[in-house]
């Protein structure tokens, strides 16, 4: 194609910069209360200890990954997959219950561009004169506020990526070697790596991340109906709008309640216009909520012109809260907490894993047939704790090694080797399966068994 | 939405951190959950003693190392899936 018109050669438009305005109200001051709670626990919990070990510390460098005081294996990965499904399922249940709960107060991205936001107005100022500062032409005074903001984003940004590394490798001692700069490569490799993407998505990114790249914003519709509370406009109230004086009388002039006073489309942060309904960029900050209340006060009339509702309600049907679609996703998420807790407290003190040596099959060993297989032991207690070995499932089948107790240090993953053997008369040919049994040296100590297969070959 | 000559609906022009999220971040996500289930069943220490045991490789530079193949994989194929899917307009 060689003839395109001139325009058609952008190839990309410029996604025009939005300048949320400064809000306070009610939902406002809940947002700043999630972005401290959340932020606050992002940012010290790497720093609390639990006797001696950091409370939470996903030790990649040692395979396991602690967690308020228990101690988890990459074995327990299933969990780790049951928790997510857990997480998901919450999802779809404050969804149709409430909405875009996530996107407006705990989303990631919605927390870190908030406090962007703040640093940005610390530096530049509200929104006004952040709007003039960028069209205006480089001063001294505003390299001085860019240079301002500058430092705060990547003092941030660098912190964010330094507490993110810190709950893989103990921050402890993290901190320290970095600003002795002998930190290991990879720490500071990714120290950077998550300073640069936080930089990146919460200083100029921000609402092209909602709108371009989530995933959850596509797929919400299927979890909202018409009673699912949203963020909307009353169209019928507001409506026509229109610009008068705070004495007039909107009646007699034919106006609605909306003055068209342009304070929803400036304070949102994804730069939409809610009158004209709701519309999948929308977070439900619920920041129009806060500064159209504050118009309809001074105004005198009602608060509510935009508010938290239900597209039944606003149809004037009834609203139905309780409804089949919530109770299954209840039903399934309960299920899925259950099954969590009972999978987190009937994991085995202790996990035994056999495996047959992949090298060689059998061994004869005068008139006896050995096999030889590793032995894999995760000790989940808080304790050392010394196994025997025994095994079964055979006539005459006995343990050749290990011949004493394994040790096995608390909250270790020992290997060890074994051999078992059988004397070849007794047994036919083939794949026989046999029972590996460990049994704590301590009477009431843990116990576990594990099956494998020995095996015999024909004319042997 | 604009009507090209050949009466085919026309998509305007994206910004540019839309194309490059579209392929950058799901690319991202997926190594990211690539890299946890392959972890969770291998060892890094053990995957470097079947691949290249004469380099020394800690378990930071193989999960290091996974996640950026891993990313780098399914941003290719991201990227062929944008280029398969671009409007022939684009093409001049």
């Amino acid at each position: 194609m060689s003839t395109s018109a001139p325009d058609e050669l952008k190839l990309y438009v410029k996604a025009p910069k939005v300048y949320p305005r400064e809000v306070s109200g009610r939902f406002s001051r809940l947002r700043v209360l999630a972005a401290w709670v959340l932020l606050g626990l992002f940012y010290v919990l790497p720093w609390i200890n639990l006797g001696g070990t950091q409370i939470v510390l996903f030790d990649l460098p040692a395979r396991e990954f602690h967690v308020f005081g228990l101690t988890f294996w990459p074995q327990d990965f299933f969990m780790l997959a049951l928790l997510l499904a857990i997480a998901a399922i919450s999802l779809f249940f404050f969804t149709a219950l409430a909405g875009r709960l996530w996107c407006g107060y705990a989303c990631p991205q919605t927390v870190w561009t908030e406090v962007f936001l703040w640093m940005e107005r610390f530096a530049e100022g509200p929104r006004n004169k952040r709007m003039k500062l960028d069209k205006a032409p480089w001063t001294a005074e505003k390299v001085r506020k860019k240079a301002l903001k500058q430092f705060l984003f990547i003092t941030f940004s660098l912190w964010t990526g330094i507490t993110f590394v810190g709950f893989f490798t103990p921050i402890r001692e993290l901190v320290p070697s970095l600003l002795a700069f002998n930190a290991g490569g990879w720490e500071v490799f990714w120290t950077f790596f998550y300073g640069f993407a936080t930089y990146g998505n919460a200083g100029y990114l921000r609402e092209q991340v909602c709108k371009y790249m989530c995933p959850y914003a596509r797929f919400q519709s299927a979890m909202f109906d018409d009673d699912s509370l949203v963020i909307s406009y009353d169209r019928e109230r507001g409506e026509p709008r229109g610009k008068r004086r705070k004495d007039a009388d909107k009646d007699a002039l034919g106006l609605g309640d909306c003055i068209e006073c342009q304070g929803c489309v400036q304070v949102c942060p994804t730069g939409i216009d809610i009158r004209d309904g709701l519309q999948i960029e929308c977070i439900a900050c619920a920041a129009c909520i806060d500064v159209c209340d504050e118009v309809m006060d001074k105004m005198g009339y009602p608060r509510g012109l935009i508010r938290y509702t239900t597209e039944n309600a606003l149809a004037h049907k009834p609203t139905r809260v309780l409804r089949p679609r919530l109770f299954i996703y209840l039903g399934v998420l309960l299920a899925l907490i259950a099954l969590f807790g009972l999978v987190l407290t009937g994991r085995e003190a202790i996990h035994l894993d056999v495996l047959r040596d992949r090298n060689a099959l059998y061994r004869l060993a005068g008139p006896e047939i050995e096999n030889p297989f590793s032995l894999k032991i995760t000790n989940r207690t808080e304790q050392m704790q010394r196994l025997t070995v025994t095994a079964s499932g055979l006539e005459g089948l006995r343990v050749v090694t290990p011949t004493g107790a394994i040790e096995v240090p608390a909250g270790e993953v020992v290997d060890r080797p074994m051999t078992l053997s059988v004397p070849a008369d007794r047994v036919g040919p083939g794949m026989q399966t046999i029972e590996i049994r460990l049994d704590a040296e301590d009477e009431d100590g843990p116990d576990t068994t594990a099956e494998t297969r020995f095996f015999v070959p024909s004319g042997g | 939405m604009s009507e090209s000559t050949s009466g085919f609906i026309e998509h305007p022009p994206r910004p540019l951190a839309q194309r490059l999220g579209a392929i950058l971040w799901p690319s991202f996500f997926g190594a990211g959950v690539a890299t946890m289930v392959l972890f969770a069943f291998v060892d890094p220490i053990d995957l470097a003693m079947i691949s290249f045991p004469e380099v020394e490789i800690s378990r930071e530079a193989g999960y290091t190392i996974a996640f950026m193949g891993f990313w780098a994989g399914f941003a290719s194929a991201c990227t062929f899936t944008w280029l398969l899917l671009r409007p022939r307009s684009r093409f001049h």
